[in-house]
């Protein structure tokens, strides 16, 4: 039986590591659209495939992305953005308004390629464990059915991108899964020695 | 006399790095705070004539403690580390009256250099 479980030290240095991460995510989007992004405190938890399915569980109101990695860590990134908010964005963006279907779909893969890719980049960079992103897709689980996940354990990094000026709001779920938890927690130990 | 020196960060391996990031032969007497609230208390209580300043914490973050020492504290020399290097974040720390930003993951030489800057060591 693998010891899948953080401990305390390793929780800390995770979040913090994750703290980094998005400090340059929010930094590279803000830099497109000169507004300051609230970072929130990132969190860490465990999980089952289907607390993946259930975060990708359709609502009117968000738009997700699916994006998964390969490597010395293995897994997916989730990114949930809100509908509310993204007019404003796609302003500041320099798209054309009113955003057509092909507009709004090319500007959630830009936000998600902005804000993932830091975070995921940043967290194996410090964690000195190589991966490498696919190209995210949209995701809408009412037309794409369930996820199907081959995981029975995985771990959730979360964080979440607001500006409130406009009700923006994204949320990055990096899920790492068991194989990569190991190595996860390895590498934390190496770190924290 | 030691100075009152506070490391205020939510993160545990974060403060140790302060921690370990400050001179050995600099004579400071170190408290800790794990969030906003907690940070101005130290402040509140004498602990901090400096005061090291995450942003990014619960409670209270590190924006509303700058706001409370600049209305109540001017002389307590605030010097923020933080992770959020966003170019808004950094001017409004610097409008809000700390010292210097420090980006994450600290570097000792940096924090050295900056005490000397501030004509702190």
């Amino acid at each position: 039986m693998k010891d899948l479980l953080l401990t305390e030290d390793q929780r800390d240095a995770l979040q913090e590591m994750m703290n980094i991460s998005m400090g340059q995510a929010a930094k590279s989007l803000a830099q497109l659209i000169d507004v300051q992004i609230t970072l929130s405190i990132p969190t860490i938890n465990e999980a089952s495939p289907d607390d993946l399915v259930e975060i990708l569980n359709h609502s009117d109101d968000t738009w997700y992305a699916r994006q998964s990695f390969l490597g010395q860590i293995k897994g997916e990134v989730l990114s949930l953005i809100s509908k509310e908010g993204c007019d404003a964005m796609a302003e500041l963006m320099d798209y054309d308004k009113p955003l057509c279907d092909a507009q709004t779909q090319e500007l959630i893969l830009e936000l998600t390629n902005i804000l993932s890719g830091a975070c995921l980049s940043g967290l194996s960079s410090q964690l000195e464990l190589k991966s490498n992103l696919n190209m995210p897709t949209l995701f809408n689980s009412l037309t794409n059915g369930k996820p199907n996940y081959n995981w029975a354990t995985v771990l959730l990094v979360e964080v979440c991108f607001s500006i409130e000026s406009f009700s923006f709001n994204a949320r990055v779920v990096i899920c790492l899964e068991e194989n990569s938890i190991v190595a996860l927690k390895a590498s934390l130990d190496a770190l924290l020695s | 006399m030691a100075i009152p020196v506070t490391i205020a960060d939510d993160s545990a391996l974060s403060r140790k790095n302060v921690r370990r990031a400050i001179p050995e032969d600099w004579d400071v007497t170190i408290s800790e705070a794990t969030n906003g609230q907690e940070a101005i208390d130290a402040v509140e209580a004498g602990l901090a004539d400096i005061l090291f300043l995450d942003l990014t914490m619960p409670v209270l973050d590190g924006f509303d403690v700058l706001r409370y020492v600049k209305g109540n504290h001017q002389k307590t020399v605030v010097i923020v580390i933080s992770a959020d290097i966003q170019p808004k974040s950094v001017e409004l720390v610097n409008s809000l009256g700390a010292f210097r930003f420090l980006q994450k993951p600290l570097k000792a030489e940096e924090l050295k250099q900056t005490l000397h800057e501030v004509g702190l060591l």
